[in-house]
């Protein structure tokens, strides 16, 4: 009997394709994040600046085939600063910025919860989405072991417990973008890579964070995008065994940067559940050929089942030209095609 | 009328600058000349510092109102640009009167040796490039060697107490980074524009005996990399490192594009250092006036009265000039004694025409309007937008771009390690505003150009590509302008 391949995602095709998370930002809307922190336009205009950006994002995605798009995280000034300044328990000091990509200083004044488990606001700009496209929505928010790097924690010396009640927090508003409809969650942790001794700490809070809310659950972790370049260097064997018991469905990681010796390490180590393998190069401007992103699929389904790969790029778009993120994420969707339509005709499964 | 006195550090003391007594002669001549819009007029006063420079002492520069197409040169508003420092030096009203009836009639009397351009593409970049390429025939002819040209004689890149600092530190990296295994078994370190090779020769000296000193053993993973836009200059580094010769590579490569050569080291450089090259390479101005911004175009000429003499000199009319020039700069002197036997039938003949040439070099400047900022490209990958904050923070502005350090900075940084540093020893000014106040070039160094470098503009592109970049004063000589800039991973 011939079986089409199970897909990762139910309702979408066999190796569908997703982006990490964040897109392209124009040169002129970097521009206009500074002016914002200059004080030189209001937060109002900044929104709505913000929000036709946000729907030509989407729009691109869907022009490129994208099967799961994401607001394209241009909201978010960096990873971390689009959290920790909504949360009321922490102080931003100097609101101003020179450029809006650097990180507030932020410190946190009061113990998380102090002011009640709050709404940061997420399940609001998901549902902005939704209301722009009728494709699946991701959306990624960075983790809690990534944000306690970034906030300084006062005189309270427990950066463990600080995780946690970041994770807490995080939980809360998990479980708001889920009864928003929000069904494809993703947890990014940009920072790990450089904490291996770290990872059991943070698994337990990622495990907080899903805690009660049944999404489909990302981990991204990758080795660094800041200003397109890696922070860190190394293999995907630091997060075993560890990783294995992260209540996620998919580890969504970075391979076409570095080579995809470590999906073997995967196979091997135990990793039994779906995989975004990275098959774009966020940190080159060249656009890679459709052929050259078949290939590498065609290297993850060599080691993983063809049903447990979800084909998305390295990691976020944020440093790409408009042009180049549009270009790649193209490629990419047919480069997926390409494999889907050799793998469609020739599974069999007894 | 606008008049803006920029050297205000001139202003007071007991070499006080009578500003007054230059500008009443100047606003004489202003009366007496209707042809001039005085609603439309500044008069810039700069100090320039430079004994050998590009200005006249006292000029004419039109402010277009639209694009160079726009209208003829007079379609714009005008400026006066003044030399303080060469105020005293003749009759200044009866020069302003004649400047301006020159201006008018569209008759300036000057040879000029190319037309309109982007200051970074005028040829006084050819004489400068000239300069390098030929550098033994200039030095035999000036009798001194170009190091002598720089101020206190030697580059500080030798001087032995800053290179220990910066080992020091060096090492020290090296250290932390071997304790977590995490110290890569090559050691790269880079130096573009390696000059006579003595800077080399001290840093390498000094590694070593501080090295085996240590007993860390790193010398012998090192890879000291020489750079050079001149295999001639290579060649004489590689002679005076010859000690070294197992640590060292030398390549030939242009400071502005090092990852053409250098790409495979991506990441992996633990020192990228430059001494004096950033302010020998092409620059062009950019100015804001009345909100609104200008690119600062140039043209290259000499007098009248000098064509007159190099003309007798060679022999020839005034109009063989430009082509002569034109030969000069694309053969250099000995290929053009060979080629025109008749006219230099020896090199230092060609030599001295360039010397010539080149004392009596000048730029004619205008204001050409930039449609925006994104519109202008300061190098490859970097668009004019990141000079917003620079141009538009107080007021009129006119500063520097730094073109090819720019391009340099940008294509250098990637190279380094996580843990790497870009050290930089130059002129740099540190705060914008110190381009209100006082002229930073260009000037002439000997037969190189030299512009100061806008320390904010690489510190903001430093900061957009997550690098601290600071600046300090040079701190083993005293009485020098030297400015130590580094620029390391944030993050």
């Amino acid at each position: 009997m011939v079986a089409q391949p199970r897909a990762p995602i139910p309702g979408l095709p066999m190796l569908p394709t997703s982006i990490v998370g964040s897109y392209s930002v124009p040169g002129w809307l970097e521009r206009i994040k500074t002016d914002f922190h200059r004080h030189r336009i209001s937060a109002n205009h900044l929104t709505e600046i913000e929000e036709v950006a946000i729907k030509a994002a989407v729009k691109d995605q869907e022009r490129a085939g994208i099967d799961v798009v994401s607001d394209g995280e241009l909201r978010r000034d960096n990873d971390i600063d689009y959290l920790l300044a909504r949360i009321p328990e922490v102080s931003i000091r100097g609101q101003g910025k020179d450029f809006y990509y650097d990180y507030y200083d932020a410190e946190l004044v009061r113990p998380l919860g102090s002011d009640g488990q709050q709404s940061l606001g997420f399940a609001a700009d998901f549902d902005f989405t939704r209301q722009q496209t009728d494709r699946p929505i991701k959306f990624s928010f960075t983790g809690p072991f990534s944000l306690s790097r970034r906030l300084r924690n006062g005189d309270r010396p427990d950066e463990t417990e600080l995780v946690r009640s970041l994770a807490r927090l995080l939980n809360v508003q998990a479980r708001e973008l889920f009864d928003a409809g929000a069904r494809f969650l993703q947890i990014d942790e940009p920072f790990l890579a450089g904490y291996p001794d770290a990872v059991p700490l943070a698994i337990e809070a990622v495990n907080i964070v899903t805690d009660g809310v049944p999404a489909s659950w990302g981990l991204h972790i990758c080795w660094g995008n800041r200003y397109a370049r890696p922070t860190w260097e190394g293999h995907y064997d630091f997060l075993f065994p560890s990783v294995l018991q992260a209540r996620v469905d998919q580890l969504v990681l970075e391979f076409a940067r570095k080579g995809y010796d470590d999906l073997q390490l995967l196979h091997r180590l135990g990793w039994d559940r779906a995989v975004g393998v990275g098959v774009i190069d966020v940190k080159s401007t060249e656009v890679e050929t459709a052929e050259t992103v078949a290939g590498r699929v065609r290297r993850a389904v060599e080691v993983l089942p063809a049903e447990s790969i979800v084909v998305n790029p390295d990691c976020g778009l944020r440093h790409t030209p408009p042009e180049v993120a549009l270009g790649k994420l193209t490629a990419m969707v047919a480069g997926a095609a390409l494999v889907r339509a050799e793998l469609q005709p020739s599974v069999v499964h007894g | 009328m606008l008049v803006d006195v920029r050297p205000t550090s001139r202003l007071r003391g007991a070499k006080a600058t009578d500003v007054a007594a230059t500008l009443a002669p100047i606003m004489a001549a202003l009366r007496d000349t209707d042809s001039v819009d005085l609603s439309r007029l500044r008069v810039v006063c700069d100090w320039i510092q430079y004994k050998d420079n590009f200005r006249e002492q006292i000029d004419v520069r039109t402010i277009l109102s639209n694009g160079p197409a726009g209208g003829a040169p007079a379609d714009g508003d005008l400026e006066i640009a003044v030399d303080l420092r060469r105020s005293a030096e003749g009759p200044l009203a009866e020069t302003t009167r004649a400047l301006l009836r020159g201006y008018a009639d569209n008759g300036l009397h000057r040879c000029y040796l190319e037309p309109w351009v982007h200051t970074t593409e005028s040829c006084v970049w050819d004489f400068n490039a000239l300069y390098w390429r030929a550098l033994d025939l200039w030095e035999k002819a000036t009798g001194r060697l170009y190091e002598q040209a720089l101020p206190g004689g030697e580059s500080d890149a030798r001087n032995t107490d800053a290179v220990r600092e910066l080992l020091g530190q060096m090492f020290g990296v090296w250290d932390d980074l071997a304790a977590r295994n995490s110290l890569p078994e090559e050691l790269y370190v880079v130096e573009l524009g390696v000059g006579n090779g003595g800077q080399a020769k001290v840093w390498l000296d000094e590694f070593r005996a501080m090295d085996r000193a240590r007993g860390t053993a790193y010398y012998g993973r090192l890879n000291y990399l020489m750079c050079d836009y001149s295999p001639h200059v290579l060649e004489q580094a590689r002679i005076t490192v010859a000690d070294h010769e197992a640590r060292i590579s030398a390549l030939a490569l242009d400071a502005r594009s090092p990852t053409t050569a250098l790409g495979f080291l991506r990441g992996k450089i633990f020192l990228v250092y430059v001494s004096n090259v950033y302010d020998n390479l092409p620059n062009e101005e950019v100015a804001r006036i009345g909100g609104r911004n200008y690119r600062v175009e140039s043209r290259a000429y000499v007098t009248a009265d000098d064509a007159t003499l190099i003309a007798e000199d060679l022999g020839c009319a005034v109009e063989t000039i430009r082509p002569t020039v034109g030969q000069l700069l694309r053969l250099g002197p000995a290929l053009l004694a060979e080629t025109r036997p008749d006219q230099f039938p020896s090199s230092e003949v060609a030599v001295t025409l360039w010397r010539e040439l080149w004392a009596a070099l000048r730029l004619e400047e205008r204001y050409v309007p930039l449609p925006g900022l994104d519109m202008y490209r300061i190098a490859e990958r970097v668009s004019g937008e990141i000079l917003q904050p620079l141009v538009e923070s107080d007021g009129d502005i006119r500063m520097h771009v730094n073109n090819g350090a720019v391009a340099s900075f940008v294509d250098t940084l990637p190279l380094l390690h996580p843990f790497g540093r870009l050290l930089c020893h130059d002129l740099f000014v540190t705060d914008v505003q110190q381009f209100q106040n006082a002229f930073r070039g260009p000037g002439k160094y000997d037969g190189s150009v030299v512009n100061w470098c806008n320390g904010p503009l690489l510190r903001h592109i430093g900061g957009r590509a997550g690098f601290d970049v600071g600046f300090a004063r040079f701190a083993h000589r005293t009485g020098t302008n030297i400015v130590t800039m580094t620029a390391q991973v944030r993050d």
